[in-house]
């Protein structure tokens, strides 16, 4: 039952910090599997989700680590890229946008140094309040605070250079 | 332009929390009257809900399933079935396991009470062994006249067995003299319906016949 509470969200993101859909689902499982076996060494002041979150984000940053060494490219990603076949359907055209738009979001967090980008997906995905996260990362809430800020601040910045400007509408992203 | 607090921490902190509805009253506060105040900050704040708008167009895949049934997927009436079946085998298995504890109990009941008539004659014998020992005169005197009942009980078994031969010999004896009969009207038949033959071929029907009839009585 409690994984089904949450599995969800910890495969949500695990694949926001990875980009691969199977990479996430392979990590959620790997995280509550952790998360057995260490159920002895929780402690009862942290949030379980706070714990759960925080072993979800260490596995992610192992797999991170080991593609550094290793580079390999998602289908995600090379669908993303690859060529889209139109369909002339009412909505096809805001789709598209909406489409190109969520892959500009998509590539400026993931440009993000590796600190902010945690930050981000935290609070803008997952909902965690700043205590959480702070909790989470095992960091002040401070530095929770001070991450974000550069962070949006970063991902402002490269929405712009991208051609999404603005808060009115959706934008349409310049490749 | 450019704020003038914008190497405060504290208020970069108050404003995020604004923007991510986690302020307190006292950080609302302060946040307002600093924005009543900085245009720079304002249009920030302003710029940075917007792109949190955008943020939330990048939403999740959906989820595949993780075990994706691959080639024959079982249909639900076939499941329902071999629930059904699975429940009837169940019940069998059930009923069938007490039926038969329940035949091993009578059974264990039924040797009980043997037991116990059992070891009951055995005291009564016991008793009364214990109340008139055997002598050694009498326990001889009591094989001779086993021993002579045995002989008489032999003979007269023997006597019937001789008794009993001697019908089935007379009755095997009887069955076979109707046969030969029943025989010898067949061949009688037989040799009327040949008599309507002619030639020679009906003298050496005869003749055969004859011999047959010679071979017959000769049993």
């Amino acid at each position: 039952m409690l994984v089904g509470r949450w599995e969800d969200r910890i495969r949500g993101a695990a694949y926001r910090f990875l980009g691969s859909e199977d990479e996430a689902r392979d990590v959620a499982q790997e995280a509550f599997l952790k998360a057995y076996r260490g159920l002895s060494g929780f402690k009862q002041e942290a949030r379980f989700s706070s714990w759960l979150y925080q072993i979800a984000t260490n596995l992610c940053r192992d797999r991170l680590r080991r593609r550094k060494t290793r580079p390999q490219v998602s289908l995600e990603a090379l669908e993303e890229t690859g060529p889209v076949i139109v369909e002339m359907r009412p909505g096809a055209h805001e789709r598209l946008l909406e489409r190109d738009l969520a892959a500009a979001v998509r590539r400026a967090i993931h440009a993000l140094p590796e600190e902010q980008r945690e930050v981000v997906i935290l609070k803008e995905y997952q909902d965690l309040t700043f205590l959480e996260i702070a909790q989470t990362l095992d960091v002040p809430i401070s530095t929770v605070k001070t991450r974000l800020y550069r962070g949006l601040v970063q991902l402002r910045l490269r929405l712009e250079t991208e051609g999404v400007r603005g808060s009115a509408g959706v934008a349409v992203p310049a490749r | 332009m450019e704020c003038e607090k914008v190497a405060d921490e504290a208020l970069q902190g108050d404003k995020l929390d604004v923007l991510y509805g986690e302020a307190d009253s006292a950080a609302c506060s302060r946040v307002g009257a600093h924005l009543e105040v900085c245009g720079a900050c304002r249009e920030e704040l302003e710029a940075l809900r917007g792109l949190r708008r955008h943020l939330g167009h990048w939403r999740l895949p959906l989820a595949r399933p993780a075990f994706t049934p691959r080639g024959f997927v079982v249909p639900h009436w076939l499941a329902a079935a071999a629930l059904v079946m699975l429940a009837m085998g169940a019940t069998l298995g059930v009923s069938g396991y007490l039926s038969l504890r329940r035949a091993l109990a009578s059974q264990e009941a039924r040797a009980s009470l043997l037991e116990q008539e059992q070891r009951a004659s055995l005291g009564v014998i016991q008793a009364s062994l214990a109340r008139a020992p055997v002598s050694a005169t009498d326990a001889q005197a009591l094989v001779a006249r086993f021993e002579a009942g045995l002989d008489e009980r032999l003979k007269l078994s023997e006597q019937q067995q001789a008794e009993r031969l001697d019908r089935h010999f007379a009755s095997w004896q009887e069955r076979a003299e109707v046969r030969r009969r029943v025989d010898m009207a067949q061949v009688a038949a037989s040799l009327s319906y040949l008599d309507g033959r002619h030639g020679e071929q009906l003298a050496r029907t005869n003749e055969l016949m004859g011999y047959v009839l010679q071979a017959s009585q000769k049993r």
